[in-house]
């Protein structure tokens, strides 16, 4: 199955491509190119195709020879026989179909990842009462996972597709497909669900130091500021980063302090201004540092403020503010 | 052995998650084992049919991959023992040499061709690395599984390609199965068997419909071994031996009426030359013609086996063409042709090498016009040889001018003197004819026969030999006649009066003969045939059963040709014109039973998942009513989750939970009395639950 949905940047997989017109709609129906099955999906017969598979037709073309030898030599019992195997292939056919179908197949939740990484999207199968074999499913690229729901159980998976770029990556079309139970016949059903997740812009490695805070000064220090010298230690308050506990006062019994130190930086909240870098870097590598700086803003569990053209976010701290902040970068659309 | 098979043999095995274009999947003990059972299982029926040291060689070749894939799985650390390709080269040559050798030097041809194949397998088999290799054994053993049909389609056969079908499923199912741990095997036998079931009203439909050939589309090579029955030669000693043998010849139904048994004369072949000892059939051109007789006339259909032999047997006289089962008037089929000869033999253009059925009507007489003056010529060539026979008939003729009373003469002779109608007549070297009437007095029916009809040709009187069948057997278990090889019988035929007239001395000797049978006739210590003895006992009439068995498989399955599915669509009223007829019909039904499949399976789950529907019913109650149950969580966890949400129903949601974890993973299955009695509570429990609607209002 070919990747039918761009990698990223892609286009707004909320925007359907096609356009209302009969041909088009018996396309959607039969390929359903776009994501339009906004909620769980039943599959029901009209949207499973069979067709048979390699092994299929070699048993198929044996049972020709078969039957050409039966005609020839006049043999009855070969007929007999040959009849019999080709009720068995036949009666596979309708279980592969029995075994996809009534399968309700539901979007969960679309994760997030860096470029480079691979991007899981949550999905749930409900075999219903009844249990499902062999039930492959397979993303835009070629990843598949493969599972046995058994009867009246929801399984819960998750399907990876490559992040490649930065940008909004779309799960595109899921393809469930099943060779149960002889494996002669193959039988899918295609699921488009609107699921996109972001993929954030790769962090630069070997990023320069955060700029200084809004306290200091020197905002392109060559220090980094948990190199900095120890200014003091003061006690432990919740939500300080674990690697600023004074290890040695605990081992000593002195209680719970944190490291206080005083770089050649300032102080306070960070600000990183896409204005305020080098004029020499592109776009791309912009984000890149800025991604870069986000996490070790984070690491450092020092606030940050973020300014980019077209977004810009109040000084934070925490989860949430830094989803923000790498999410406003990889949406970034000049 | 190809590239791939050998990285895949060293690549890692395939994870659960896997790549869907996995190329080369190594095979698995247990598909290894699967393949080599169904192999067996399809060279067993052939093997009797193959020579013993090619069945030896072919199964053994199996045997050995089996034992080398166990030994492998055994001591996991070793590398996996490999059959050298230099090894499977030389089993190759192996297997050449012995069918060359087998079929006395012949390789190719059809037997030959079966007996490679049938070592092939195991070779295949010895080098198969991958799951496609498995597909390909796979199909090499459903082709094997119709080859043993070539020798015998006896229901015995049908019986013996049953469990290689199963396991040829089974194989399928396990090469499907990948690297999963695989089921029982029991079960997965079940299931193809159940799967085969719901394909029979299909591959019934099919065996019905499928048109098939008149005439073959190659050309069928002789058959090496030579069917018992008679032959276009009589010599002394030849029918005696036949009638050793109690190999049914043919079986006979009859429409109405069965003629008494003395006058069950079946024609078969005329012979007229005779050389001092063997008589001979004489190719004649031109045809005979049919006599019409006033008399009641006698219709019969006769299932014959292959003789290898172009002869159709019918009671004589053949008042008209047989009619082969199925052809109508407008039809006349080229490869089956039949034809009248001068002296009257129905005779087939091809011969009888598959199980044949035609329909005769006879009218019973003994004697009709001359056809030709060819055939009075012919009939009347002095007899070499046996001067002492030539001398006595001249003294009869001397004493009998009439031809008539010549006759009459010779058969008092036969009656009145000390003659001896045995089974296991003395050879008769050197003029055989002087030798049985002066020497030994002791003869099988061809001896009389033969003799008889020397005395009339020597006498100036046209004669000739007829061989064929007299007799036969009404089997009680299915209103039918048997008539075997041990009814083999001559008599003579002999121009008298203007009219070839049937005479059989043997009936001079041994009237019981003709009357009861041959075992009738002969003295005690004779070596009978158990079926043609007149008490059979159990034995005997236990074959009579299997025997009425036998002839209703020859008749509707064996015997189910072109011709029979033109019978049964004339029956049906379709004719070749409304063929769009037939294919509606035929869409018609195929489609009637893929729903009515569809429909049993879904009926079947609905009742054997019944544990699953009632507690899909109550977490689809629930979920109506606000609180569905998340994906990961078990039954145990929803059910507290419920009974926090709604704590008056908290020991409902504790009985379904436990009686469905119960029914579900602790094994209830295999106990019934257990597993009833949960499936009671886990319904009475879901009953108790409120409506959706009720359950988000209530409290």
């Amino acid at each position: 199955m070919a990747a039918d949905v761009p990698a990223s940047p892609a286009p707004d997989p909320f925007v359907s491509p096609v356009a209302p017109g009969y041909l088009a709609r018996q396309r959607q129906r039969v390929f359903r190119h776009a994501p339009h099955d906004a909620d769980a999906v039943v599959l029901r017969h009209s949207r499973i195709y069979i067709l048979p598979t390699r092994r299929g037709l070699a048993v198929i073309g044996t049972l020709a020879v078969m039957l050409l030898a039966s005609l020839n030599y006049g043999l009855s019992l070969g007929f007999v026989v040959t009849f019999a195997l080709s009720g068995l292939v036949a009666a596979s056919l309708l279980h592969t179909f029995r075994n996809l179908a009534g399968i309700e197949v539901k979007p969960l939740s679309a994760g997030e990842s860096f470029a480079g990484g691979r991007l899981a999207f949550a999905l749930a199968i409900d075999g219903g009462i009844a249990p499902r074999e062999a039930i492959t499913l397979a993303a835009g690229d070629g990843e598949s996972v493969r599972v046995d729901v058994s009867a009246g159980a929801v399984v819960p998976l998750s399907v990876e597709r490559v992040a490649a770029q930065r940008g909004r990556l779309a799960l595109g079309r899921l393809t469930l497909s099943s060779d149960f139970p002889l494996g002669l016949w193959r039988g899918w059903a295609y699921v488009h669900f609107p699921l996109a997740g972001v993929v954030f812009p790769a962090p630069e490695m070997g990023a320069p130091p955060l700029p200084a805070g809004a306290a200091g000064a020197d905002a392109y220090s060559t220090a980094r500021s948990d190199e900095a010298d120890l200014a003091e230690l003061r006690e432990f308050r919740h939500g300080d980063p674990l690697s600023r506990i004074a290890w040695k006062a605990v081992a000593r019994g002195q209680g719970w302090y944190s490291k206080q130190f005083e770089g050649s930086g300032g102080g306070g909240p960070v600000a990183l201004d896409w204005a305020a870098m080098p004029a020499g870097l592109d776009t791309e590598a912009r984000l890149s540092r800025l991604a870069a700086w986000v996490l070790a803003a984070e690491h450092a569990a020092r606030a940050f403020a973020l300014s980019i053209p077209g977004a810009a976010l109040p000084p934070g701290q925490g989860r949430e503010h830094r989803r923000a902040a790498l999410t406003a970068l990889a949406l970034y659309n000049p | 052995m190809s590239a791939d098979a050998l990285t895949a043999r060293r690549g890692r095995p395939p994870r659960a998650r896997t790549s869907a274009r996995a190329t080369a999947q190594p095979l698995t003990l247990s598909q290894i084992r699967w393949v080599g059972a169904m192999l067996i299982a399809a060279q067993l029926p052939q093997a009797p049919y193959v020579p013993l040291w090619i069945a030896l060689f072919g199964i053994t070749l199996v045997g050995l991959r089996l034992w080398l894939a166990r030994r492998d799985a055994t001591r996991r650390t070793a590398a996996p023992a490999r059959i050298p390709s230099w090894t499977l080269v030389l089993f190759a040559i192996a297997a050449a040499w012995f069918v060359r050798v087998s079929y006395g030097g012949h390789l190719a041809g059809r037997e030959p061709s079966v007996a490679f194949l049938f070592i092939l397998v195991g070779i295949k088999f010895l080098e198969s690395r991958t799951r496609r290799d498995g597909t390909l054994l796979v199909c090499l053993a459903s082709f094997l599984l119709i080859t043993p049909f070539l020798s015998s389609q006896s229901p015995f056969a049908a019986l013996m390609a049953v469990p290689a079908m199963l396991l040829l499923g089974g194989t399928l199912d396990a090469l499907n199965r990948g690297a999963a741990p695989a089921p029982p095997w029991r079960r997965t036998l079940l299931r193809i068997g159940a799967m085969l079931l719901q394909g029979l009203p299909l591959a019934a439909m099919l065996f019905l419909m499928f048109p098939r050939l008149s005439a073959p589309l190659w050309g069928l090579p002789q058959d090496y071994a030579a069917q018992s029955g008679l032959s276009d030669t009589m010599a002394p000693g030849m029918i005696s031996e036949l009638s050793l043998s109690d190999a049914v010849a043919f079986r006979v139904d009859f429409d109405g009426p069965v003629p008494p048994a003395s006058q069950r004369y079946w024609r078969g072949p005329v012979l007229t030359r005779f050389d001092g000892r063997v008589w001979s059939a004489l190719l004649q051109r031109g045809s005979g013609e049919f006599t019409p007789d006033e008399r009641g006339d006698y219709r019969y259909t006769v299932t014959l086996e292959p003789s290898n032999k172009p002869w159709l047997f019918a009671l004589e006289l053949p008042t008209r063409l047989p009619q082969l089962a199925g052809n109508t008037d407008d039809f006349t089929d080229p490869g089956r042709m039949v034809m009248l000869t001068p002296d009257r033999q129905l005779i087939t253009r091809a011969a009888i090498t598959q199980v044949t059925r035609y329909t005769q009507v006879s009218a019973l007489r003994d004697h009709f016009p001359a056809a030709s003056a060819l055939d009075v010529r012919l009939a009347k060539l002095p007899a070499r040889g046996n001067p002492r026979t030539r001398e006595l008939a001249l003294a009869l003729r001397e004493r009998h001018p009439e031809d008539r009373d010549y006759v009459a003469a010779v058969l008092a002779m036969f009656h009145d003197e000390a003659f001896v109608y045995t089974l296991t007549p003395p050879l008769l070297p050197t003029d055989p004819v002087d030798m049985f009437l002066f020497d030994e007095r002791r003869g099988f029916c061809e001896h009389f026969a033969s003799a008889f009809t020397v005395l009339l040709r020597d006498a100036g009187i046209p004669a000739r030999v007829v061989t064929g069948y007299q007799g036969g057997e009404i089997n009680p278990r299915g209103g039918y006649m048997i008539v075997r090889q041990s009814d083999a019988h001559a008599w003579s035929e002999a121009l008298v009066d203007g009219e070839w007239q049937r005479f059989d001395p043997t009936a001079a000797v041994a009237p019981s003969r003709i009357e009861r049978g041959m075992a009738s006739a002969l003295p005690a210590g004779e070596p009978v045939p158990l079926f043609a003895r007149l008490d059979g006992g159990w034995l005997k009439s236990a074959q009579l059963t299997l025997d009425a068995l036998n002839h209703a498989w020859r008749r509707d399955i064996v015997g189910f040709n072109d011709a029979r599915q033109r019978d049964l669509w004339r029956d049906l009223n379709i004719t070749a014109r409304n063929a769009p007829w037939i294919m509606g019909l035929a869409a018609l039904l195929v489609g009637g039973w893929g729903a009515a499949l569809l429909a049993l399976l879904a009926w079947r789950r609905r009742h054997v998942e019944r544990t699953t529907a009632l507690w899909h019913a109550a977490c689809t109650r629930l979920a109506a009513a606000g609180l569905p149950r998340m994906p990961h969580e078990g039954p145990l966890d929803y059910a507290r989750r419920a009974s926090a949400r709604w704590p008056q129903f908290a020991i409902a949601f504790a009985a379904i939970a436990e009686s469905y974890a119960a029914l579900r993973y602790g094994g209830a299955a295999s106990r019934p009395a257990e597993h009833a009695a949960l499936l009671a509570t886990l319904a009475r429990a879901v009953d108790v639950l409120p409506p959706p609607g009720a359950l988000r209002t209530a409290v």
